[in-house]
């Protein structure tokens, strides 16, 4: 195995050119206040103290809550899900699993797209309420609609992880938890949705990493109405110009964001060694 | 290992060889880098002009001025931007732009003289009129109550349509909308003034839940989703020969006057090239073309009049109104007071 060491080389200039760089760049623009070129920039703390602005700390309240209910959501939906194509015959499941993914082949963009034209006031949604003589609903530019993109988009990521677990998992311990005498809830809980944590950790750090920093679906569904991290980083970058203050809320992103995953690889049981 | 690390490495290079020799005849071709505004052009026009000038155009969009300017100021180079007004100013003042050689462009008469010549580029130095036209309101006629559009941009606030409404995701324009419903100017550089026009705007997305958008604000109108939307004439005019159930109005408190214009960056290599493309944007076929495309009024004034007589004939929002005197034209901002617009802007979206 030894040699296979060289090969990890071509990865780590990668990495160092792709991650490091960039990342020392966020957090040097984060600490300076030059605007966008970094020849006059000097030390400097005032893009945090702007950060402090009630409204900014409302902005990250607002996507956590996102955040998690989309976690949660997901992993409603997506464990019950895994968990089913583990029962059908094993030539069945790489078609499942292949049917969970086909949506992922077709642009996000589009996709998002077509839940405007489903969720909109006029939309699909409204027009079927309308047909069974129900008032119509206002679900676009809504928190409810960027929820539903974001579940919608991320399911996948959820699913995949915790059926790979699920798969992994031999019958036989299933059958030695009924032989010792557990019912069928203690032998799940005790038993499979154990074996099936680390594959949960995975979906559950996945889809909260991607929703806490998503912004083109808040962006499209949300209307501008519904502004979280990425889009309050996206206006700094894209319009605004202030490359300083985009940095400085990237910069404690992603400062949580590792709090979190270290948090929850705390949890997961393989890591114990 | 090594063996197989060259090996592949020699067939990932023949190969990509072979796809570049298929693409050669294309890269010889000179090219013309285009940034332009979304929607904003009739794409046909460009594989026209790539076919009569023998040349390859790289075409790009924006969604506003600032974030144009962010892409060039980050290093990017165009050969053409089509930006407006203050955008232009700001341009010149900054130094990115080439001055324009006025006998290149043979189709100058058609221009239209009212659009030429303003306060952003008194000589027209620098930029050739696209198109201009104002902002308005564009409303439903079945839903809006004619009575309620004598409170001009304070409909706006109107608790009648809450929920109804679409704003216009722009920086300038949004202030632009509260400062005149305040009666200030919107250039106005007062911090007092513009404290007041920023709590008009986050007032307004309190109590009227009005949603921000950009150009989608096109297709929602059309399909009727809203009944109110703050839009440009030239969107007001295309949405109005689609649904007409929509009317467009300029309120009595004075409205943002705009012009986009075609300008040459200091970076174009191939200037004898990008003049041609824009003397070719003024010829009045083509200019007709392409504002029965996107629904603007051009600035090439016999194609104006045609369209104004034959296709949009009777869509007032076509003909942008002119002679108000509470109308102005945006003009450049120093540093200081750009970020402080800015800072209250990134506060009203986040809110």
């Amino acid at each position: 195995m030894k040699h296979f060491k060289h090969m990890t080389g071509p990865y780590i200039l990668w990495s160092a050119a792709f991650i490091v760089i960039p990342f020392l760049l966020i957090i040097l623009y984060a600490f300076t206040d030059g605007g966008l070129s970094l020849m006059d920039a000097s030390f400097s703390l005032d893009s945090f103290q702007e950060i402090i602005d009630p409204l900014y700390v409302t902005v990250f309240s607002r996507s956590f809550q996102v955040g998690l209910i989309t976690t949660a959501l997901c992993f409603l939906l997506g464990y019950p899900m895994a968990y089913m194509i583990t029962k059908f015959d094993e030539k069945v499941q790489p078609i499942l699993i292949l049917f969970t993914t086909i949506p992922m082949w077709i642009n996000l963009l589009l996709r998002t797209y077509a839940w405007i034209s489903i969720l909109s006031d006029n939309g699909i949604f409204n027009m079927l309420l309308g047909k069974l003589g129900l008032a119509p609903v206002s679900i676009m530019y809504t928190g409810i609609s960027v929820n539903i993109g974001l579940v919608c988009n991320f399911l996948p990521f959820m699913i995949l992880p915790i059926y790979t677990s699920l798969s992994k998992m031999d019958p036989a311990l299933l059958e030695a938890a009924y032989d010792l005498g557990a019912n069928k809830l203690q032998a799940f809980t005790r038993v499979v949705f154990k074996y099936s944590l680390p594959g949960v950790l995975n979906g559950v750090i996945l889809t909260f990493l991607m929703a806490i920093s998503a912004f083109v679906i808040p962006k499209l569904l949300g209307g501008g109405q519904y502004t979280l991290l990425g889009n309050l980083i996206e206006n700094q970058f894209i319009s605004v110009g202030n490359w300083n203050f985009g940095s400085a809320i990237s910069f404690i992103l992603a400062v949580v964001i590792l709090f979190t995953i270290s948090f929850l690889k705390r949890i997961d049981p393989d890591d114990e060694d | 290992m090594k063996k197989l690390v060259s090996v592949l490495l020699i067939a990932v290079m023949v190969l990509s060889l072979g796809l570049t020799g298929c693409g050669k005849k294309d890269k010889e071709k000179p090219v013309l880098k285009i940034f332009n505004a979304g929607e904003y052009i009739d794409k046909s026009l460009l594989t026209e002009f790539e076919k009569a000038y023998n040349c390859r155009i790289i075409y790009e969009t924006f969604d506003s001025n600032e974030s144009m300017y962010t892409k060039i100021r980050t290093g990017e180079t165009y050969d053409i931007l089509v930006p407006s007004d203050y955008m232009i100013e700001r341009l010149i003042k900054e130094d990115y732009l080439a001055k324009i050689d006025w006998n290149q462009i043979s189709n100058k008469e058609n221009l239209n003289p009212d659009v030429m010549g303003q306060k952003f580029d008194p000589d027209n130095e620098y930029s050739v009129p696209y198109f201009y036209g104002t902002v308005g309101i564009l409303y439903n006629k079945k839903v809006v109550d004619k009575a309620d559009l004598a409170d001009g941009w304070n409909l706006l606030r109107n608790k009648k349509y809450k929920g109804d409404i679409y704003m216009y995701d722009s920086e300038r324009d949004s202030f632009m909308v509260a400062l005149k419903a305040l009666g200030y100017s919107m250039n106005t550089s007062n911090k007092t003034k513009i404290q007041k026009a920023y709590r008009w705007l986050v007032k307004q997305r309190d109590t009227m839940d009005v949603v921000y958008v950009t150009d989608d604000v096109i297709d929602n109108m059309i399909s009727g989703n809203k009944s109110i939307a703050v839009v440009y004439s030239g969107d007001g005019a295309l949405i109005m020969s689609e649904n007409e159930d929509m009317d467009f109005f300029e309120p009595e408190e004075g409205t943002n006057m705009w012009t986009d214009c075609m300008v040459i960056t200091k970076s174009c290599k191939n200037t004898e090239l990008a003049h041609e493309f824009i003397n070719f944007m003024c010829d009045v076929d083509n200019a007709y073309l392409n504002s029965q495309e996107v629904g603007y009024s051009s600035a090439v004034q016999p194609a104006f009049e045609m369209m104004r007589d034959n296709d949009f004939k009777g869509i007032d929002a076509f003909i942008p109104r002119t002679g108000h005197d509470k109308d102005q034209v945006f003009r450049y901002q120093k540093n200081t007071l750009r970020k402080y617009y800015s800072e209250l802007w990134t506060k009203v979206k986040a809110y």
